[in-house]
């Protein structure tokens, strides 16, 4: 008996709940940015906003079920916390990044939009 | 041990089917705001649009899911069972992450198109609506 399982049902539920919270956090804070580029249209921007949280649960789950075809087998407890926490380190940067593209793409859209129109009505 | 195939079939399945419901669910719940824009506010033929449409993702999507079902070795170990499951699983919601961003553009692009051929408002009236 090899500890590939065990790791699997640490690493799943764990990064999964770690990219729910991370899409929530965005979809929450994001809004108000979302209405600056939309400006203030708060119906269309809900749903858009919608629509991309469900988007990002998806692909997020789908890619973390994905890469758990690919371990390579564990025997040993030590290569487990090794494996483990290489597999999770990874995840948690490829998170980060995915995090600061949205950031920037966000920050640039406002700005562009912000240029076109000197004078933007707030919200 | 016996083979687990038939096993995995039927893990894969509903959670299969069950994620395209979600998905499509959603998108088309919030596609409505984005029919109506299309629609310049014709509520019946906007939900008429956006359900048809729903119904075609179903299909499409269903109907690739039931496509990439098989698989193409034995199964023996529930470790192996549970690798290939999530290959299948993990591969079919990213494929169904990517229509839904597709359709999100659709959706973007029609109603941009809808706003560029919108006809100018009467004279004296103030559009309150931005063109973008």
């Amino acid at each position: 008996m090899n500890l590939n399982l065990l790791s699997y049902a640490l690493f799943f539920p764990a990064m999964l709940a770690i990219a729910v919270w991370t899409a929530q956090v965005s979809h929450r804070h994001g809004r108000v940015w979302m209405l600056r580029v939309f400006d203030g249209e708060a119906v269309f921007v809900d749903a858009v906003n919608n629509v991309l949280l469900v988007g990002c649960y998806v692909v997020n789950a789908g890619y973390l079920a994905l890469v758990i075809g690919w371990w390579e087998p564990i025997v040993e407890l030590p290569e487990m916390l090794a494996v483990l926490t290489r597999r999770i380190a990874t995840i948690l940067f490829l998170l980060a990044w995915l995090h600061y593209q949205n950031i920037a793409v966000l920050l640039l859209w406002s700005r562009f939009k912000q240029r076109r129109q000197p004078t933007p009505p707030m919200p | 041990m016996t083979d687990k195939t038939v096993l995995a079939y039927f893990i894969y399945l509903p959670l299969a089917l069950g994620l395209t419901l979600y998905v499509a669910r959603t998108l088309f719940r919030n596609g409505r705001v984005f029919m109506l824009d299309i629609f310049r506010g014709k509520t019946d033929i906007a939900d008429s649009t956006n359900r048809l449409f729903e119904v075609g993702f179903y299909l499409l999507n269903m109907g690739f899911a039931l496509k990439v079902l098989e698989i193409h070795r034995a199964l023996e170990t529930n470790q192996e069972l549970v690798e290939v499951l999530a290959d299948k699983v993990g591969g079919f919601a990213i494929y169904l992450g990517a229509m839904l961003f597709l359709n999100l553009y659709l959706f973007f692009r029609g109603r941009r198109k809808s706003r560029e051929n919108r006809p100018l408002p009467p004279a004296g009236t103030i559009a309150t609506e931005p063109a973008y």
